[in-house]
């Protein structure tokens, strides 16, 4: 079956998704841009921008003073690859194979495809039709080659459809540039007078092999379909998903038990061998009624480990209503990471928070007491107490700073610090006695003062003089003074910490 | 007991401390020390400012620096006295050079080796996890003690981290121990508690991360500031000798800066002579060589009188180092001019410094040297820009790498860079900061203020916002870095380093000191600037293609003065490539001014520069000179100082002496008032100045009025001052330049162009401004061109000039001298040229640039040839090859006008033809005037013109007019575009290459000015010249009924910028 191709290139693919996100940009003039040697350059516009004269590659400065309503975004580095591997997945409806190529073309091998929609025309029109629909702009081609489709779609005037075998004919009225050449080839062809391909087919090959190379002469044997090319198609990934039906519905616990067992043994054999784990999952059982209940787990670190998973969802198995019966499970991971592959230690004594037994154990208890009630505290660069330490946002952030040791801290700190009466001597002798929650405490050794300043940027407001000091009983409290002694101003002692 | 602080970092330890040396300085007199270090970290460059600060508020500076050693740990170093002095310059003058510029490396072996008659202070780290030292830290002390003895101390500081008692009582033990006293410091960064948030801010921007992500890189407090002697004293009251110490140091380092006493280089005189009779000498031998013999009575006086005064103030050798430097440029056959204060003197004149004569010119020595101010004089020697290194690495060579070095020049924050690197490091995004820094035009309270922020549509209200505006004002003006002076040279008698440190600079083979010009100015040392000038370097080429080409020996002194064809030609601005007169507002003014003489011409240097017209100058001079106002003065002492410029002040030493003889200022009052305005407008010393001035001349009788306009009038000098004596010498230059372009059009063209890049116009005018004035100009071609454009046999009254190589673009000299040198007269074959190994990229330029006419192929056919890959070898090279023949391929016939398109792409230029004549018929058809005919019609004519653009120009004194200059086959156009058209027509003035503007002509005189009123770009009519573009492009068809406007190939991959014809003119230039 001879073959047939459609290309369909996107005008403005980038700031067609931007429009399609921020539908108010439809109507303003707005640029994408991207640092590069140090300046911003324009990497797409929209085509407000372009009819004034501004282009790709100029630099924001330079567009700005043409336009100065200019709005700027900031491009998104492999934002073209991302959307044309999207809407090559959305194409495999047409046909199953698909290609797509930076920065703004799919190609599609419809061979055997255009009869389900009634011809090619209707095919074209169908899809240029739907992706219209999504606010992109478009041209699509359809001919025998690859090439010929390429070449239509950019720069072809007529008829957008080349019937099979004509593609001689219509390649002839186009520009070298239609050949999808390198720049400087296209540059010196232009520069001989050679700028219409029919300029060209003519001349003895061995003329134009001695200056443009074989590569010119393959480029144009394949747009003429001497010289067959091939398209790597994209594969869609299968969802990590796996499903059980059962002839009899499913009413007992251990009925779901053995199910779940099953999906989730499948399951974890195929995330193992990618090298793969999930941080959540989600089983489905459809009832026979129309009905569908859900249990979810999550947990901290990417596992295949169908045994630890088992007894997160073990917890859950009492919510399920089974009612008139199950009769199809789904188990789905909602989330997937990659993980390493671990070599089995003999000797597992690191402890710390690699250990694998202890994120399973921290997903067990989370299961029971709710993951939000265990906290993990890491230290953060700040000199202010209240700010030196923070709260991790998952049990294996990594740390980016080691908890400091030179200056003491005390092992329990007051989340607000408490007002303290004392009896100090000035200017900065740590007191002599405090009274806390009543009871009075005489001190006998102290320390300091260490001055701490507020993070101005943060807040305003009076520096800290801290002292460690001992009581009679041996007890160690972490004291200060806000603000400075001089006695017109007005300063106030706390405690904000006991050490051991 | 009394207190000093010894260890302060100020901001000449870049982006550490967070004060300047004035600030600390002026708090630490308030807070009533009677003296304080000065401690940056390995360089002395703040210090200078400090002293001369300290000398203002009556306390002393003892002079020291920090070393931070690459082995060791780090020491304040104090010298002495001036022995100890110059080791610290060596020392550190070491370190600089042995690193990259702005690093300086450092060992302990070093300071060991230059440790004579300098304390030392040792900075010990903090305490461990056991509160004790490390033992390396002792061992180390050990080596200290041993090698500096008793001159060695140890720092404490308490800086309140909360073991300071610890940490002074494991000093103490130390020190008892090894014998070492301790010594109170209190590690000043800033002179108040509150710099300490600018201090984090440049901490930051040190660290290159935010305040947010800053941590621990941060102080933890604010006590690194300049704290009250009490304070002090009382913190260390438990080692009340660490205090006794600090006085032990400051009256053992008595060293001030005024002992540095700056000595002339010795090599100036010969046969033993002194240098005031080596001067005598040579002035006498110049007159009688300038003037001949015997030497006219007027010249005689004159010398005899600067002799003396010279004599008087000891300048001599001065005038013989510069004239050394002179005589070595002549020897060399460089080009040079002296020009600034002293420069236009008879004795300069004898000298040869100058080329300016003084008898004829009458300007008075006294005027530009004043006794009263004791500087040294001022000599800026201006070379050939292409040739002006060899003159800086002859007085390297001759006064050695050890005795000569350039000044620096301190970089300071300036605002857009202040606001972007606070923007930055208070973790603005990058947008928000270029939207800040985008609204800032101008240094203005308003801006602070918040009005222009809220145009960015930021909120001045903000707290977030007002910090970083205050901390921006704080930071405005920091220094940043030491650059290099574009030419100012120190040079001595003795080691330069023992006076201060030398260090590297970023350019191979020269070396800097760490001082500015003003710090330079301060210590009294003397300073030569060596100058490039590219005039002088067209001016020498048109020398030596006259003596090859005319037989003319030309001098600068030789050329005949006050010829009045050349001032003829300069009224009717004929002026394109003259120096400094061909600018569009030049040319506008000479028709109005009609200089007839030497002296007009060097009012016309200075009357088109800011400060007259932002003083409103111009328009009275002007009348005057026309007689259309009497020539009038406010009062008698006036008249004297404005007499020769028709009662308005034109240049800055008028606006100076008006201020002292007006308004009662000291001769070094008006000297800082006109540095203020220079430097910056900040800190509310103009208005201090504004008033004084004002209220000075109103006293002694002059109106408010005028005397708000000498005020205005200063402001404008103070960013580009223009001086007589520096217009004096320009006018010399404009003279030279103008008589060579009068009496030979084809000498000047030739030498300008291979001049390029310099002046105001492009290669293309000053080739169509050279036909026009009679000269053949011939197009480019291999077997004709050399690298530099050349005059070729006589055509008419003129040579003809062979367009060079250089004019083509992306060709390298290299290349070119392969097929230069090859020994091969004639070229007939491509693959000729391929033989000798000219590289395939070069021959393809050659062809673009349609340089094959000789061998009988036009730019197509040998493109066509040369893109062949194969080529015949051995016996057959340089043979066609044999394919060739039987390939009989016809390629499209270039026409005309796509030949000028690409010759414009190859060499920004054509001689086939003007790019507007293939457009002509159709800007006919819309009414559309050529240039010429603009000449011939009346004042307020309403008419339509279209050309290239060439310049487009904002100036910032024409408060928001544009200036644009058109072009086209008959000539050029000015345009005028108000503000609020400008707004309007922005697109069109922007982007167009070619411009067609409909407006109303404004003649005065021969000043002709379309004073426009719409704008429109015909651009894209530039495409017909090609065929390419307008048959080929894939149309907007509507072939898919929903479809959009889909720009056709516009897509990365299939469009080639440079194939838009439209875009192969050159863009314009533009100036603010």
């Amino acid at each position: 079956m001879p073959k047939r191709f459609m290309a369909i290139w996107f005008c403005y693919l980038k700031t067609d998704w931007f429009i399609r996100r921020i539908p108010v940009l439809q109507d303003i003039p707005f640029v994408l841009s991207a640092p590069d040697h140090g300046r911003m350059v324009i990497t797409a516009v929209n085509p407000l921008v372009l009819s004034q004269g501004i282009g790709t590659g100029m630099t924001v400065a330079d567009a700005r003073a043409i336009i100065s309503s200019l709005q700027v975004m900031d491009d998104q580095p492999g934002l073209s690859a991302r959307l044309l591997k999207g809407l090559a997945e959305w194409c495999i409806r047409y046909t199953p194979t698909v290609a797509f190529e930076e920065p703004d073309g799919l190609m599609l091998d419809i061979t055997g495809c255009a009869h389900l929609w009634d011809g090619e025309k209707q095919y074209l029109a169908e899809i240029t039709r739907r992706l219209n629909h999504f606010g992109y702009d478009l041209r699509a081609a359809i001919a025998d080659t690859i090439g010929t489709a390429w070449a239509i779609a950019r720069f072809g005037k007529d008829s957008s459809i080349i019937e099979p075998g004509r593609q001689t004919a219509a390649l002839l009225p186009l520009p070298p540039a239609a050949l999808r050449l390198e720049t400087t080839t296209i540059e010196r062809l232009e520069k001989l007078g050679l700028c219409k391909l029919s300029n060209l087919i003519s001349m003895p090959r061995s003329a134009l092999r001695r200056r443009f190379g074989q590569c010119f002469l393959r480029r144009l044997d394949q747009a003429l379909g001497n010289e067959e090319e091939l398209i790597i198609p994209i594969h869609p990934i299968e969802p990590y998903q796996s499903r059980l039906t059962c002839l009899d519905p499913i009413v007992t616990a251990t009925g779901i038990e053995i199910a779940l067992q099953r999906l989730l043994d499948d399951l974890c054999l195929r995330l193992q061998k990618e090298e793969k784990g999930l941080r959540g999952a989600l089983l489905k059982c459809y009832r026979t009624d129309g009905k569908i209940e859900k249990i979810g787990i999550g947990t901290n670190r990417p596992s295949h480990n169908s045994r630890h998973i088992f007894k997160l969802f073990e917890i859950k198995i009492d919510s399920i209503l089974p009612a008139p019966g199950i009769e199809l499970f789904v188990l789905e991971a909602l989330k997937v990471e990659s993980v390493l592959p671990l070599q089995e230690k003999l000797w597992e004594n690191t402890g710390g928070l690699d250990n694998i037994g202890l994120s399973e154990l921290l997903d067990r208890i989370g299961e029971k007491i709710g993951v939000n009630n265990i906290h993990r505290y890491v230290p953060d660069e700040h000199y202010w107490p209240e700010n030196s330490y923070k709260l991790a946002s998952s049990v294996n952030e990594v740390v980016q700073t080691a908890w400091r040791v030179d200056k003491p801290r005390p092992l329990q700190v007051l989340a607000r610090p408490a007002p303290v009466e004392v009896t100090a001597p000035i200017p900065d002798y740590p007191p002599m006695i405090f009274r806390f929650n009543g009871k009075l405490h005489k001190i006998i050794k102290a320390d300091g003062p260490e001055r701490i300043e507020q993070e101005w940027w943060l807040q305003d407001g009076q520096h800290r003089d801290y002292y460690c000091v001992e009581d009679e009983e041996g007890h160690r409290y972490w004291l200060f003074r806000s603000g400075h002694y001089e006695v017109d101003k007005l300063y106030q002692w706390f405690i904000h910490g006991f050490f051991a | 007991m009394s207190y000093t602080e010894l260890q302060v970092t100020t901001n000449f330890s870049f982006l550490r401390g967070a004060s300047h040396p004035g600030e600390l300085v002026e708090q630490a007199a308030a807070l009533g020390y009677s003296e304080i270090a000065i401690t940056d970290r390995n360089s002395f460059a703040g210090i200078v400012r400090a002293h001369v600060a300290a000398k203002k508020n009556g306390i002393r500076i003892i002079t020291g620096c920090r070393l931070d050693l690459l082995d060791g740990l780090s020491l304040l170093a104090y010298p002495t006295n001036i022995s100890g002095y110059s080791q610290v310059c060596n020392l550190l003058t070491t370190g600089n050079r042995r690193a990259e510029k702005g690093e300086c490396h450092l060992y302990k072996e070093d300071v060991y080796h230059y440790a004579k008659d300098v304390k030392f202070v040792v900075l010990p780290p903090g305490l461990n996890g056991l509160f004790d030292f490390e033992p390396s830290f002792s061992n180390a002390l050990a080596e200290y003690r041993a090698i500096f003895g008793n001159d060695l101390y140890i720092a404490a500081s308490r800086l309140y981290n909360g073991d300071d008692s610890k940490y002074l009582y494991r000093l103490a033990q130390l020190s008892s121990q090894l014998q070492i006293p301790i010594v109170a410091t209190n590690d000043v960064h800033y002179h108040e508690p509150a710099r300490r948030q600018l201090q984090d801010i440049v901490t930051c921007i040190r660290e290159k991360c935010t305040i947010y992500t800053a941590g621990y890189c941060l102080h933890p407090n604010a006590e690194r500031h300049l704290k009250p002697i009490k304070e002090m004293l009382r913190l260390f009251r438990h080692y009340p000798e660490a205090i006794l110490r600090t006085q032990e140091i400051a009256e053992a380092c008595r060293f001030s800066l005024d002992e540095l006493k700056y000595e002339y280089p010795e090599e100036i005189t010969t046969e033993g002579r002194s240098p005031q009779e080596e001067l005598d000498l040579l002035a006498w031998q110049g007159a009688k060589q300038r003037f001949g013999e015997p030497v006219p009575e007027k010249v005689v006086t004159a010398i005899h009188h600067e002799l003396d005064f010279i004599g008087q103030m000891n300048y001599a050798p001065y005038f013989l180092t510069v004239h050394d430097i002179v005589r070595f440029a002549r020897q060399q056959k460089i080009l040079c001019q002296g020009r600034g204060s002293a420069a236009n003197s008879t004795v300069c004149y004898c000298l040869g410094i100058t080329s300016v004569d003084p008898v004829k010119f009458d300007l008075l020595f006294e005027r530009f040297i004043s006794s009263a101010r004791n500087e040294p004089p001022d000599i800026d020697v201006d070379f050939e820009h292409e040739r002006r290194e060899e003159v800086i690495q002859y007085i390297y060579e001759k006064y050695g790498r050890d005795r000569a070095a350039i000044v620096a020049t301190v970089t300071q924050q300036h605002q857009k860079g202040a606001i972007r690197d606070v923007g930055k490091a208070m973790g603005l995004s990058v947008d928000t900061v270029n939207g800040l820094s985008g609204s800032v035009w101008e240094f203005t309270e308003e801006w602070f203020e918040g009005k222009r922020i809220k145009e960015q549509g930021l909120d001045p209200g903000d707290k977030h916002l007002r910090k970083l505006l205050q901390l921006t004002r704080e930071f405005m003006g920091f220094p940043r870095q030491l650059g290099q002076h574009t030419g100012g040279f120190v040079i001595t008698r003795g080691k330069l380093s023992d006076l201060c440190p030398v260090m590297n600079a970023r350019m191979a083979n020269r070396t800097c000191i760490e001082w500015n010009k003003d710090d330079i100015d301060a210590l009294g040392f003397m300073k030569i600037d060596v100058l490039a000038l590219g005039m002088l370097t067209c001016i020498r080429k048109a020398f030596d293609i006259a003596k090859e080409n005319c037989g003319l020996d030309l001098t600068l002194a030789n050329i005949p003065q006050d010829d009045p064809a050349v001032y003829e030609m300069i009224c009717h601005a004929d002026t394109i490539g003259v120096f400094q007169i061909e600018s569009r507002a030049q040319q506008a003014m000479l028709p109005r001014l009609k200089p007839t003489c030497f002296y007009d011409l060097v009012i016309e240097v200075a009357i088109v520069r800011p400060g007259p017209i932002q003083g409103d100058m111009v328009h009275p001079y002007l009348r005057r000179r026309n007689g259309e106002e009497p020539v009038e003065y406010p009062s008698k002492e006036l008249e004297d100082i404005l007499g020769r410029t028709l009662g308005v002040p034109l240049f800055q030493e008028q606006a100076m002496k008006i201020a002292i003889v007006g308004a009662g200022f000291t001769p070094a009052q008006a000297d800082e008032l006109r540095r203020s305005m220079a430097t910056f407008k900040a800190k509310g010393l103009v208005s201090k100045f504004e008033e004084m001035l004002i209220n000075g001349m109103v006293q002694r009788g002059y109106l408010p009025e005028y005397a708000r306009r000498v005020f205005k009038q200063l402001e404008g000098f103070g960013s580009y001052g223009f001086p007589e004596s520096h217009a004096a010498s320009f006018a010399l230059l404009v003279y030279i330049s103008s008589w060579i372009k009068c009496y030979y059009p084809d000498v000047f063209a030739c030498a300008l162009l291979n001049s390029m890049p310099m002046g105001f116009y492009q290669p293309a005018q000053i080739i169509s401004d050279a036909i026009k004035h009679g000269v053949n100009v011939r197009p480019v071609d291999i077997n004709y061109s050399i690298w530099d454009n050349k005059l070729e046999e006589r055509s008419g009254s003129h040579c003809s000039i062979r367009l060079g190589l250089r004019q083509v673009k992306g060709l390298r000299q290299d290349d070119i001298n392969i097929l230069l040198t090859s020994g091969k007269k004639m070229y007939s074959g491509i693959n000729e040229l391929r033989d000798i190994n000219l590289p395939e990229a070069t021959l393809e330029k050659l062809a673009d640039a349609d340089a094959f006419r000789s061998i009988g192929l036009d730019r197509r056919e040998a493109l066509w040839e040369i893109s062949a890959k194969d080529r015949p070898v051995a016996l057959f090279s340089g043979q066609p090859s044999a394919d060739a023949k039987g390939e009989n391929v016809s390629l499209p016939v270039m026409t005309p006008s796509e030949h000028v398109v690409h010759d414009y792409a190859a060499t920004s230029l054509s001689l086939k033809a003007h790019p507007v004549i293939f457009i002509r018929e159709k800007l006919e058809q819309l009414h559309i005037l050529s240039t010429e005919q603009l000449s011939a019609l009346k004042d307020g004519a309403f008419v339509k013109v279209a050309g290239l653009v060439l310049v487009r120009q904002r100036p910032g004194t024409a408060g928001g007019i544009c200036f644009m200059t058109i072009e086209d086959e008959t000539g050029f156009a000015n345009l005028v575009i108000f503000e609020s058209l400008f707004e309007k027509f922005r697109k069109e003035i922007l982007q167009s290459r070619l411009i067609m503007v409909e407006g109303k002509l404004q003649i005065e005189g021969e000043v002709i000015h379309v004073i426009v009123k719409r704008c429109y770009n015909f651009s894209s009519l530039l495409r017909i010249l090609t065929p390419t573009n307008n048959e080929n492009l894939p149309l907007l068809t509507l072939a898919y009924p929903d479809e959009k406007s889909v720009p056709p190939g516009l897509n990365k991959k299939t469009q080639i910028k440079e194939n838009a014809p439209e875009k192969i003119f050159p863009e314009a230039r533009n100036f603010k």
